[in-house]
Protein backbone atom coordinates (compact mmCIF):
# COMPACT_ATOMS: atom_id res chain seq x y z
CA UNK A 1 0.00 0.00 0.00
CA UNK A 2 1.75 3.14 -1.44
CA UNK A 3 0.51 7.16 -0.92
CA UNK A 4 1.02 8.29 -4.13
CA UNK A 5 0.46 12.11 -2.97
CA UNK A 6 3.22 14.11 -3.99
CA UNK A 7 4.57 16.42 -1.05
CA UNK A 8 7.82 17.33 -2.23
CA UNK A 9 6.50 21.08 -3.11
CA UNK A 10 5.54 21.25 0.33
CA UNK A 11 8.70 21.91 2.48
CA UNK A 12 8.49 22.00 5.96
CA UNK A 13 9.83 25.06 7.84
CA UNK A 14 13.04 24.37 9.72
CA UNK A 15 15.24 25.29 12.65
CA UNK A 16 17.51 24.07 15.47
CA UNK A 17 17.97 23.33 18.85
CA UNK A 18 20.75 23.10 20.76
CA UNK A 19 22.08 20.72 23.74
CA UNK A 20 24.84 21.57 25.57
CA UNK A 21 27.88 19.40 24.60
CA UNK A 22 28.68 19.12 28.21
CA UNK A 23 27.07 19.34 31.42
CA UNK A 24 27.96 19.80 35.23
CA UNK A 25 28.30 16.13 37.01
CA UNK A 26 25.44 15.60 37.93
CA UNK A 27 25.50 14.81 41.84
CA UNK A 28 24.17 11.24 42.51
CA UNK A 29 26.59 10.35 39.29
CA UNK A 30 29.23 10.80 42.34
CA UNK A 31 29.68 7.99 44.56
CA UNK A 32 30.08 10.21 47.87
CA UNK A 33 27.30 11.18 49.70
CA UNK A 34 26.85 14.69 50.73
CA UNK A 35 27.76 13.91 54.32
CA UNK A 36 26.77 16.91 56.24
CA UNK A 37 24.15 18.02 58.23
CA UNK A 38 21.95 19.37 56.16
CA UNK A 39 22.09 16.72 54.03
CA UNK A 40 22.17 12.92 55.89
CA UNK A 41 21.26 12.18 60.01
CA UNK A 42 24.37 9.51 59.63
CA UNK A 43 27.17 13.00 59.68
CA UNK A 44 28.50 12.23 62.96
CA UNK A 45 30.05 8.99 61.55
CA UNK A 46 31.84 11.63 58.79
CA UNK A 47 32.63 14.14 61.16
CA UNK A 48 34.57 11.33 63.27
CA UNK A 49 36.15 9.93 60.38
CA UNK A 50 37.42 13.29 59.10
CA UNK A 51 38.82 13.79 62.96
CA UNK A 52 40.89 10.35 61.90
CA UNK A 53 38.48 8.12 64.08
CA UNK A 54 36.64 4.93 62.47
CA UNK A 55 32.89 4.53 63.98
CA UNK A 56 29.72 3.07 64.28
CA UNK A 57 26.53 3.05 65.68
CA UNK A 58 25.76 0.97 68.76
CA UNK A 59 21.65 0.15 70.03
CA UNK A 60 21.42 1.41 73.72
CA UNK A 61 18.73 -0.85 73.84
CA UNK A 62 19.90 -4.01 72.96
CA UNK A 63 23.67 -3.40 72.17
CA UNK A 64 23.88 -4.89 68.86
CA UNK A 65 26.77 -2.77 66.99
CA UNK A 66 25.82 -2.12 62.93
CA UNK A 67 27.80 -1.77 60.27
CA UNK A 68 26.98 0.64 58.29
CA UNK A 69 25.97 2.98 60.41
CA UNK A 70 21.85 3.60 61.25
CA UNK A 71 19.09 5.55 62.23
CA UNK A 72 16.84 2.76 63.55
CA UNK A 73 18.66 -0.47 65.12
CA UNK A 74 17.61 -3.40 62.37
CA UNK A 75 17.72 -5.78 65.48
CA UNK A 76 14.91 -4.26 67.54
CA UNK A 77 14.04 -0.88 65.71
CA UNK A 78 15.37 1.03 68.59
CA UNK A 79 16.15 4.94 67.61
CA UNK A 80 18.26 5.67 70.53
CA UNK A 81 21.98 5.04 69.10
CA UNK A 82 25.25 5.87 69.97
CA UNK A 83 28.56 6.09 67.79
CA UNK A 84 30.85 4.03 69.37
CA UNK A 85 35.15 3.60 67.61
CA UNK A 86 36.07 1.10 65.82
CA UNK A 87 39.68 -0.19 66.05
CA UNK A 88 41.47 1.13 62.48
CA UNK A 89 43.65 -2.15 61.99
CA UNK A 90 42.28 -5.65 60.48
CA UNK A 91 43.20 -8.27 58.00
CA UNK A 92 42.33 -8.95 54.06
CA UNK A 93 38.74 -11.30 54.22
CA UNK A 94 38.84 -11.28 50.29
CA UNK A 95 40.56 -8.70 48.15
CA UNK A 96 39.49 -8.21 43.58
CA UNK A 97 41.55 -6.26 41.67
CA UNK A 98 39.21 -3.75 39.38
CA UNK A 99 41.11 -3.98 36.00
CA UNK A 100 38.14 -1.62 34.14
CA UNK A 101 34.67 -0.55 34.67
CA UNK A 102 35.38 1.21 37.75
CA UNK A 103 33.22 4.48 38.89
CA UNK A 104 32.92 7.82 36.90
CA UNK A 105 36.33 9.46 38.01
CA UNK A 106 37.76 6.77 39.62
CA UNK A 107 40.87 5.28 37.44
CA UNK A 108 41.39 1.75 36.93
CA UNK A 109 43.53 -0.49 38.02
CA UNK A 110 42.98 -0.49 41.93
CA UNK A 111 42.64 -2.98 44.16
CA UNK A 112 39.21 -3.28 46.70
CA UNK A 113 38.51 -5.84 48.91
CA UNK A 114 36.93 -6.86 52.65
CA UNK A 115 38.23 -6.30 55.58
CA UNK A 116 37.94 -8.28 59.33
CA UNK A 117 38.09 -5.25 61.76
CA UNK A 118 40.55 -6.62 64.12
CA UNK A 119 38.58 -7.84 67.50
CA UNK A 120 35.03 -6.87 66.73
CA UNK A 121 32.85 -9.22 64.38
CA UNK A 122 32.31 -6.28 61.52
CA UNK A 123 33.28 -6.99 58.14
CA UNK A 124 34.03 -4.02 55.74
CA UNK A 125 34.06 -3.81 52.14
CA UNK A 126 36.63 -1.11 51.40
CA UNK A 127 39.56 0.18 48.62
CA UNK A 128 43.09 -1.26 49.50
CA UNK A 129 45.06 1.32 48.56
CA UNK A 130 48.80 1.52 48.36
CA UNK A 131 49.03 -2.31 46.89
CA UNK A 132 48.87 -4.41 43.65
CA UNK A 133 46.95 -7.14 43.26
CA UNK A 134 49.09 -9.59 43.15
CA UNK A 135 51.02 -8.46 46.53
CA UNK A 136 48.48 -9.43 48.62
CA UNK A 137 47.57 -12.86 50.42
CA UNK A 138 44.03 -13.28 52.22
CA UNK A 139 45.18 -12.70 55.97
CA UNK A 140 47.48 -9.68 54.89
CA UNK A 141 47.55 -7.48 57.80
CA UNK A 142 45.66 -3.58 56.36
CA UNK A 143 45.55 -0.32 58.48
CA UNK A 144 42.87 2.77 58.35
CA UNK A 145 43.55 5.33 55.65
CA UNK A 146 41.57 8.89 55.76
CA UNK A 147 40.78 9.78 51.91
CA UNK A 148 40.00 13.78 51.44
CA UNK A 149 37.63 13.47 48.69
CA UNK A 150 38.16 16.39 45.91
CA UNK A 151 35.49 18.08 44.21
CA UNK A 152 33.06 18.27 42.58
CA UNK A 153 31.44 20.01 45.80
CA UNK A 154 32.20 22.45 48.11
CA UNK A 155 31.93 20.48 50.77
CA UNK A 156 35.10 18.94 52.71
CA UNK A 157 34.38 15.29 52.08
CA UNK A 158 35.78 12.13 53.23
CA UNK A 159 35.92 8.61 53.20
CA UNK A 160 37.81 5.55 54.51
CA UNK A 161 40.25 2.87 52.48
CA UNK A 162 42.74 0.75 54.00
CA UNK A 163 46.22 0.12 53.33
CA UNK A 164 48.43 -2.89 53.84
CA UNK A 165 50.20 -2.44 57.27
CA UNK A 166 54.17 -3.33 57.51
CA UNK A 167 54.22 -5.50 60.87
CA UNK A 168 58.02 -6.46 60.31
CA UNK A 169 59.39 -2.58 61.00
CA UNK B 1 -2.44 -22.32 45.78
CA UNK B 2 -5.99 -22.44 44.48
CA UNK B 3 -5.21 -22.42 40.71
CA UNK B 4 -2.46 -24.20 38.70
CA UNK B 5 -0.88 -21.75 36.50
CA UNK B 6 0.70 -22.62 32.96
CA UNK B 7 3.45 -21.67 30.04
CA UNK B 8 1.85 -22.11 26.99
CA UNK B 9 4.75 -19.84 24.86
CA UNK B 10 7.01 -17.50 24.16
CA UNK B 11 9.98 -16.48 21.82
CA UNK B 12 12.78 -14.02 22.32
CA UNK B 13 14.23 -11.18 20.61
CA UNK B 14 17.66 -11.87 19.58
CA UNK B 15 20.61 -11.46 21.82
CA UNK B 16 23.91 -9.50 21.86
CA UNK B 17 25.00 -6.09 21.10
CA UNK B 18 21.77 -4.56 19.30
CA UNK B 19 21.53 -1.64 17.42
CA UNK B 20 18.12 -1.66 18.43
CA UNK B 21 16.03 0.54 21.45
CA UNK B 22 14.40 -0.52 24.15
CA UNK B 23 11.27 -0.04 22.31
CA UNK B 24 12.54 -2.15 19.50
CA UNK B 25 13.66 -5.36 21.77
CA UNK B 26 10.17 -4.86 23.74
CA UNK B 27 8.16 -5.23 20.38
CA UNK B 28 10.33 -8.09 19.45
CA UNK B 29 10.08 -9.81 22.21
CA UNK B 30 6.59 -9.40 22.35
CA UNK B 31 5.69 -10.50 18.99
CA UNK B 32 7.92 -13.34 19.23
CA UNK B 33 5.86 -14.60 22.19
CA UNK B 34 2.53 -14.26 20.26
CA UNK B 35 3.89 -15.92 17.02
CA UNK B 36 4.57 -18.48 19.60
CA UNK B 37 1.04 -19.03 20.99
CA UNK B 38 -1.59 -20.06 18.69
CA UNK B 39 -4.47 -18.49 20.11
CA UNK B 40 -3.29 -15.92 21.87
CA UNK B 41 -3.28 -12.34 20.95
CA UNK B 42 -2.78 -9.11 22.88
CA UNK B 43 -6.60 -8.47 23.18
CA UNK B 44 -6.71 -11.85 25.25
CA UNK B 45 -3.95 -10.60 27.65
CA UNK B 46 -5.20 -9.16 31.12
CA UNK B 47 -2.32 -8.54 32.53
CA UNK B 48 1.49 -7.30 31.63
CA UNK B 49 4.37 -7.86 34.06
CA UNK B 50 7.77 -6.19 32.65
CA UNK B 51 10.32 -7.50 34.36
CA UNK B 52 13.42 -4.28 33.86
CA UNK B 53 16.23 -3.37 36.04
CA UNK B 54 17.78 0.04 34.82
CA UNK B 55 15.84 1.64 31.57
CA UNK B 56 15.95 4.96 33.45
CA UNK B 57 19.97 4.74 33.44
CA UNK B 58 20.44 2.43 30.33
CA UNK B 59 17.13 3.82 28.08
CA UNK B 60 16.39 6.98 30.45
CA UNK B 61 13.14 5.83 30.28
CA UNK B 62 10.93 4.79 33.78
CA UNK B 63 7.20 3.67 33.80
CA UNK B 64 7.71 1.08 31.08
CA UNK B 65 5.44 -1.57 31.50
CA UNK B 66 3.08 1.36 30.63
CA UNK B 67 4.85 1.60 27.43
CA UNK B 68 5.15 -2.00 26.33
CA UNK B 69 1.16 -2.35 26.63
CA UNK B 70 0.93 0.67 24.26
CA UNK B 71 3.55 -0.98 21.80
CA UNK B 72 1.90 -4.18 21.60
CA UNK B 73 -1.47 -3.37 21.85
CA UNK B 74 -2.58 -4.53 25.26
CA UNK B 75 -5.25 -3.32 26.66
CA UNK B 76 -4.92 -4.27 30.26
CA UNK B 77 -7.76 -5.16 32.50
CA UNK B 78 -6.35 -6.62 35.45
CA UNK B 79 -3.08 -6.00 36.69
CA UNK B 80 0.05 -4.10 34.88
CA UNK B 81 3.83 -3.55 36.95
CA UNK B 82 7.30 -3.67 36.44
CA UNK B 83 9.28 -5.81 38.68
CA UNK B 84 13.00 -4.58 39.64
CA UNK B 85 14.79 -7.01 41.38
CA UNK B 86 18.37 -6.61 39.61
CA UNK B 87 19.39 -9.75 37.91
CA UNK B 88 16.32 -11.99 39.48
CA UNK B 89 13.83 -9.15 37.71
CA UNK B 90 12.57 -11.47 35.20
CA UNK B 91 11.90 -14.56 37.66
CA UNK B 92 9.86 -12.19 39.93
CA UNK B 93 7.78 -10.70 37.14
CA UNK B 94 6.61 -14.34 36.63
CA UNK B 95 6.54 -14.86 39.98
CA UNK B 96 3.87 -12.10 40.26
CA UNK B 97 1.86 -13.12 37.09
CA UNK B 98 1.79 -17.07 38.60
CA UNK B 99 0.76 -15.33 42.30
CA UNK B 100 -1.84 -13.12 40.09
CA UNK B 101 -3.38 -16.04 38.30
CA UNK B 102 -3.08 -18.66 41.13
CA UNK B 103 -5.11 -16.42 43.51
CA UNK B 104 -8.09 -16.00 40.89
CA UNK B 105 -7.53 -12.24 39.37
CA UNK B 106 -6.85 -13.05 35.81
CA UNK B 107 -6.37 -15.67 33.77
CA UNK B 108 -4.11 -14.88 30.76
CA UNK B 109 -0.68 -13.33 31.42
CA UNK B 110 1.78 -11.40 29.47
CA UNK B 111 5.64 -11.64 31.34
CA UNK B 112 8.12 -9.75 29.47
CA UNK B 113 11.77 -9.39 30.28
CA UNK B 114 13.51 -6.43 28.27
CA UNK B 115 17.22 -4.44 28.65
CA UNK B 116 18.72 -2.41 26.34
CA UNK B 117 22.55 -2.53 28.16
CA UNK B 118 25.00 -1.09 25.65
CA UNK B 119 25.18 2.61 24.98
CA UNK B 120 27.99 2.24 22.64
CA UNK B 121 31.68 1.21 22.86
CA UNK B 122 32.77 4.08 24.39
CA UNK B 123 30.23 4.02 27.49
CA UNK B 124 31.01 0.64 28.48
CA UNK B 125 32.63 1.57 31.65
CA UNK B 126 29.50 3.91 32.20
CA UNK B 127 27.50 0.71 31.73
CA UNK B 128 29.52 -0.81 34.19
CA UNK B 129 29.31 1.74 37.05
CA UNK B 130 25.81 1.80 36.65
CA UNK B 131 25.50 -1.66 38.01
CA UNK B 132 27.63 -0.74 40.85
CA UNK B 133 24.50 1.03 42.49
CA UNK B 134 22.44 -2.33 43.19
CA UNK B 135 24.85 -2.71 46.05
CA UNK B 136 24.68 0.22 48.66
CA UNK B 137 26.53 3.11 46.55
CA UNK B 138 27.34 4.73 49.94
CA UNK B 139 29.16 2.13 51.48
CA UNK B 140 29.79 -0.22 48.69
CA UNK B 141 29.35 1.13 45.42
CA UNK B 142 31.91 3.65 46.97
CA UNK B 143 34.31 1.38 46.90
CA UNK B 144 34.36 1.09 43.03
CA UNK B 145 33.53 -3.10 42.69
CA UNK B 146 32.13 -3.79 39.48
CA UNK B 147 30.78 -7.24 39.17
CA UNK B 148 33.28 -8.86 38.03
CA UNK B 149 35.75 -8.10 40.77
CA UNK B 150 32.43 -8.72 43.30
CA UNK B 151 32.42 -12.11 42.01
CA UNK B 152 36.10 -12.81 41.74
CA UNK B 153 36.03 -12.76 45.82
CA UNK B 154 33.58 -15.31 46.10
CA UNK B 155 36.08 -17.94 43.68
CA UNK B 156 38.88 -16.80 45.49
CA UNK B 157 37.62 -17.87 48.91
CA UNK B 158 35.58 -20.60 47.28
CA UNK B 159 39.33 -21.89 45.81
CA UNK B 160 40.38 -20.96 49.16
CA UNK B 161 38.24 -22.74 51.65
CA UNK B 162 37.24 -25.90 49.35
CA UNK B 163 40.32 -25.94 47.17
CA UNK B 164 38.18 -25.45 43.94
CA UNK B 165 40.32 -25.64 40.91
CA UNK B 166 40.76 -22.71 38.37
CA UNK B 167 40.21 -25.66 35.73
CA UNK B 168 36.82 -26.44 37.23
CA UNK B 169 35.38 -23.02 36.37
CA UNK B 170 36.37 -23.10 33.29
CA UNK B 171 34.55 -26.50 32.45
CA UNK B 172 31.49 -24.56 33.90
CA UNK B 173 32.19 -22.31 30.66
CA UNK B 174 33.12 -24.89 28.30
CA UNK B 175 29.55 -26.52 28.87
CA UNK B 176 27.50 -23.47 28.92
CA UNK B 177 28.97 -22.19 25.99
CA UNK B 178 28.82 -25.50 24.00
CA UNK B 179 24.93 -25.30 24.57
CA UNK B 180 25.18 -21.69 23.74
CA UNK B 181 26.77 -22.96 20.62
CA UNK B 182 23.47 -23.95 19.49
CA UNK B 183 20.82 -21.41 20.29
CA UNK B 184 20.42 -18.87 17.82
CA UNK B 185 19.13 -15.74 20.23
CA UNK B 186 22.69 -16.31 22.37
CA UNK B 187 25.06 -13.65 21.95
CA UNK B 188 28.20 -15.78 22.17
CA UNK B 189 27.38 -18.74 19.48
CA UNK B 190 31.03 -20.14 19.92
CA UNK B 191 32.72 -23.51 21.41
CA UNK B 192 35.46 -23.07 23.61
CA UNK B 193 38.05 -25.07 25.63
CA UNK B 194 39.14 -24.92 28.90
CA UNK B 195 42.60 -23.44 27.79
CA UNK B 196 40.87 -20.53 25.87
CA UNK B 197 38.91 -19.65 29.04
CA UNK B 198 42.39 -19.92 30.99
CA UNK B 199 44.08 -17.90 28.51
CA UNK B 200 41.70 -15.24 28.20
CA UNK B 201 42.20 -11.57 30.02
CA UNK B 202 42.57 -11.74 33.61
CA UNK B 203 39.47 -9.56 34.46
CA UNK B 204 39.72 -10.08 37.67
CA UNK B 205 41.83 -13.13 38.83
CA UNK B 206 40.99 -15.77 39.30
CA UNK B 207 38.19 -15.08 36.78
CA UNK B 208 39.59 -14.56 33.30
CA UNK B 209 37.14 -12.74 30.52
CA UNK B 210 35.39 -16.10 29.33
CA UNK B 211 34.38 -16.66 32.42
CA UNK B 212 31.85 -13.20 32.80
CA UNK B 213 28.53 -13.19 31.14
CA UNK B 214 28.26 -10.61 28.70
CA UNK B 215 26.62 -6.90 28.51
CA UNK B 216 23.49 -7.50 26.39
CA UNK B 217 20.80 -6.29 25.00
CA UNK B 218 17.81 -8.69 25.33
CA UNK B 219 14.34 -9.12 25.93
CA UNK B 220 12.24 -12.38 26.09
CA UNK B 221 8.07 -12.69 26.58
CA UNK B 222 6.56 -15.76 27.63
CA UNK B 223 2.32 -16.54 28.32
CA UNK B 224 1.03 -17.14 31.31
CA UNK B 225 -2.56 -18.89 31.82
CA UNK B 226 -4.87 -20.56 34.24
CA UNK B 227 -4.88 -24.66 33.91
CA UNK B 228 -8.19 -24.59 32.47
CA UNK B 229 -6.81 -21.56 29.51
CA UNK B 230 -4.30 -23.89 29.00
CA UNK B 231 -6.15 -27.20 28.59
CA UNK B 232 -8.10 -25.07 25.89
CA UNK B 233 -4.74 -23.95 23.87
CA UNK B 234 -2.09 -26.88 24.04
CA UNK B 235 -1.24 -30.44 25.20
CA UNK B 236 2.47 -29.69 26.35
CA UNK B 237 2.69 -26.88 28.68
CA UNK B 238 4.95 -25.54 32.08
CA UNK B 239 3.21 -25.84 35.10
CA UNK B 240 4.40 -23.46 37.82
CA UNK B 241 5.07 -25.85 40.73
CA UNK B 242 6.61 -23.93 43.50
CA UNK B 243 8.69 -20.85 44.05
CA UNK B 244 10.96 -18.99 47.00
CA UNK B 245 13.02 -16.74 47.65
CA UNK B 246 15.35 -15.52 50.35
CA UNK B 247 16.80 -12.62 51.55
CA UNK B 248 18.84 -12.22 54.56
CA UNK B 249 18.30 -9.19 56.12
CA UNK B 250 21.77 -7.78 53.45
CA UNK B 251 22.38 -6.07 50.59
CA UNK B 252 25.75 -4.38 51.21
CA UNK B 253 28.79 -6.37 51.19
CA UNK B 254 29.25 -5.23 54.97
CA UNK B 255 26.58 -7.61 55.76
CA UNK B 256 26.35 -10.37 53.43
CA UNK B 257 25.97 -14.07 55.85
CA UNK B 258 29.04 -15.65 53.27
CA UNK B 259 31.32 -14.70 50.37
CA UNK B 260 31.69 -18.75 49.64
CA UNK B 261 27.76 -19.91 49.98
CA UNK B 262 24.72 -18.76 49.33
CA UNK B 263 22.52 -19.89 52.46
CA UNK B 264 19.59 -17.52 50.58
CA UNK B 265 19.34 -20.06 47.90
CA UNK B 266 19.04 -23.13 50.13
CA UNK B 267 16.08 -21.40 51.79
CA UNK B 268 14.73 -20.36 48.52
CA UNK B 269 15.08 -23.94 47.00
CA UNK B 270 14.14 -25.60 49.95
CA UNK B 271 10.92 -23.70 50.15
CA UNK B 272 10.08 -24.26 46.24
CA UNK B 273 11.13 -28.08 46.66
CA UNK B 274 8.58 -28.50 49.36
CA UNK B 275 5.86 -26.41 47.91
CA UNK B 276 6.26 -28.73 44.41
CA UNK B 277 6.75 -32.18 46.20
CA UNK B 278 10.24 -32.69 45.44
CA UNK B 279 11.94 -35.14 48.26
CA UNK B 280 15.38 -35.63 45.91
CA UNK B 281 15.95 -32.23 43.95
CA UNK B 282 19.48 -34.62 42.04
CA UNK B 283 17.02 -37.17 41.54
CA UNK B 284 13.31 -35.78 40.51
CA UNK B 285 14.91 -32.68 38.56
CA UNK B 286 15.03 -33.13 34.72
CA UNK B 287 16.48 -30.00 33.58
CA UNK B 288 17.69 -26.98 35.47
CA UNK B 289 18.49 -22.90 34.23
CA UNK B 290 20.62 -21.38 36.70
CA UNK B 291 22.49 -17.87 37.72
CA UNK B 292 25.65 -18.90 35.86
CA UNK B 293 26.59 -14.71 35.70
CA UNK B 294 30.42 -16.33 36.38
CA UNK B 295 31.71 -19.84 36.36
CA UNK B 296 31.83 -19.72 39.90
CA UNK B 297 28.26 -18.81 40.50
CA UNK B 298 26.71 -22.31 38.93
CA UNK B 299 29.47 -24.55 41.16
CA UNK B 300 28.32 -22.90 44.21
CA UNK B 301 24.75 -22.61 43.34
CA UNK B 302 24.85 -27.06 42.77
CA UNK B 303 26.03 -26.85 46.60
CA UNK B 304 23.59 -24.52 47.98
CA UNK B 305 20.68 -26.00 45.76
CA UNK B 306 21.21 -28.99 47.81
CA UNK B 307 22.51 -30.84 45.06
CA UNK B 308 25.75 -31.94 46.02
CA UNK B 309 27.87 -31.84 49.91
CA UNK B 310 29.54 -27.94 50.56
CA UNK B 311 32.75 -27.79 48.90
CA UNK B 312 31.84 -30.45 46.18
CA UNK B 313 30.49 -28.26 43.32
CA UNK B 314 33.79 -28.38 41.57
CA UNK B 315 33.68 -32.34 41.70
CA UNK B 316 29.91 -31.88 40.61
CA UNK B 317 31.28 -30.70 37.00
CA UNK B 318 34.38 -31.97 36.65
CA UNK B 319 32.35 -35.57 36.88
CA UNK B 320 30.18 -34.67 34.09
CA UNK B 321 27.22 -34.98 36.26
CA UNK B 322 25.78 -31.13 35.32
CA UNK B 323 26.17 -32.06 31.09
CA UNK B 324 22.55 -32.87 29.36
CA UNK B 325 23.23 -36.40 29.87
CA UNK B 326 24.20 -35.77 33.94
CA UNK B 327 22.50 -35.73 36.67
CA UNK B 328 20.38 -32.73 35.95
CA UNK B 329 21.04 -31.10 33.28
CA UNK B 330 22.53 -27.23 33.73
CA UNK B 331 21.81 -24.61 31.64
CA UNK B 332 21.25 -26.60 28.43
CA UNK B 333 19.87 -23.09 26.69
CA UNK B 334 23.70 -21.74 27.24
CA UNK B 335 23.43 -20.20 30.30
CA UNK B 336 24.33 -15.91 30.98
CA UNK B 337 27.40 -17.30 30.16
CA UNK B 338 26.83 -18.03 26.65
CA UNK B 339 23.23 -16.36 26.33
CA UNK B 340 24.56 -13.04 27.56
CA UNK B 341 22.87 -10.98 30.42
CA UNK B 342 20.22 -8.73 29.35
CA UNK B 343 19.20 -8.32 33.34
CA UNK B 344 15.85 -7.83 33.30
CA UNK B 345 14.60 -10.61 30.03
CA UNK B 346 16.94 -13.44 32.20
CA UNK B 347 14.63 -15.38 34.04
CA UNK B 348 11.83 -15.15 31.52
CA UNK B 349 14.34 -16.53 29.15
CA UNK B 350 15.20 -19.34 31.53
CA UNK B 351 11.76 -20.31 31.82
CA UNK B 352 10.77 -19.84 28.37
CA UNK B 353 13.73 -22.96 27.91
CA UNK B 354 12.34 -24.97 30.64
CA UNK B 355 8.92 -25.04 28.73
CA UNK B 356 10.87 -25.51 25.35
CA UNK B 357 12.92 -27.88 26.56
CA UNK B 358 9.30 -30.22 27.74
CA UNK B 359 7.99 -29.35 24.30
CA UNK B 360 11.21 -30.63 22.49
CA UNK B 361 11.31 -27.64 20.27
CA UNK B 362 15.21 -26.69 21.12
CA UNK B 363 17.82 -27.44 18.84
CA UNK B 364 18.94 -31.53 19.15
CA UNK B 365 22.23 -30.87 19.89
CA UNK B 366 21.23 -28.86 23.26
CA UNK B 367 18.10 -31.30 23.83
CA UNK B 368 18.00 -33.00 27.14
CA UNK B 369 17.40 -35.84 26.64
CA UNK B 370 14.07 -38.48 27.19
CA UNK B 371 11.41 -36.11 27.30
CA UNK B 372 11.95 -33.82 30.29
CA UNK B 373 9.07 -33.29 32.86
CA UNK B 374 10.45 -31.43 35.80
CA UNK B 375 12.62 -28.44 35.56
CA UNK B 376 14.07 -25.58 37.81
CA UNK B 377 14.79 -22.05 37.35
CA UNK B 378 17.19 -20.12 39.65
CA UNK B 379 18.73 -16.49 40.19
CA UNK B 380 20.62 -14.72 42.85
CA UNK B 381 20.30 -10.96 42.89
CA UNK B 382 22.48 -7.82 43.74
CA UNK B 383 25.28 -8.83 45.65
CA UNK B 384 24.17 -12.46 45.43
CA UNK B 385 21.69 -11.17 48.56
CA UNK B 386 18.99 -12.05 47.41
CA UNK B 387 18.09 -15.96 45.54
CA UNK B 388 14.70 -16.95 43.71
CA UNK B 389 13.76 -20.44 42.99
CA UNK B 390 11.08 -21.59 41.10
CA UNK B 391 10.04 -25.11 40.06
CA UNK B 392 8.10 -26.29 36.84
CA UNK B 393 6.99 -29.58 35.80
CA UNK B 394 5.12 -31.04 32.30
CA UNK B 395 2.15 -32.17 34.51
CA UNK B 396 0.11 -30.15 37.48
CA UNK B 397 0.45 -31.18 41.25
Amino acid sequence: MTDDTDHTDDVPPRTTVSVPETIEMPRLLDFYDLQDADHTRIHEFYDRLSDGSLSTTACQDCGERHFPPRIVCPECTSDDLEYVSLPHDGTLFAFAAVRGGGPVGMDTPFVTGVVDLNGVDIQLSARIDGTDYGDLAIGDPVTLQVVDIDGPTNQDRVFYRFTPRDDTA
Amino acid sequence: MTRNAAIVGGGHADWGKREATWKDLAQEAGKAAFDDVDGLGPDDVEGLFVGAVQPERFAFQSHVAPLAAELLGIDVTKMISRTELACASGQAALRYAWLAIASGQLDVALVLGIEKMNLGDDYMEETQAGMTNVLDREFDGVNGLNAPSFFSMFAQRHMHEHGTTREQLAKVSVKNKRHAANNPYAQFQREVGVDDVLDSYPVAPPLCLLDCSGITDGAAGLLLVSESKARELTDTVAYVTGSGQSCMASNSINNLPSMSAWPQATVAAEEAYDQAGIDDPVEELDVAEIHDCFSISEIIEYEDLGWVEKGEGGQFIEDGRSELDGDIAVNPRGGLLGCGHPLGATGVSQALEVYKQFTGEVESARQVPDSPETGLIHNLSGSGSVHSVMTLARDPQ
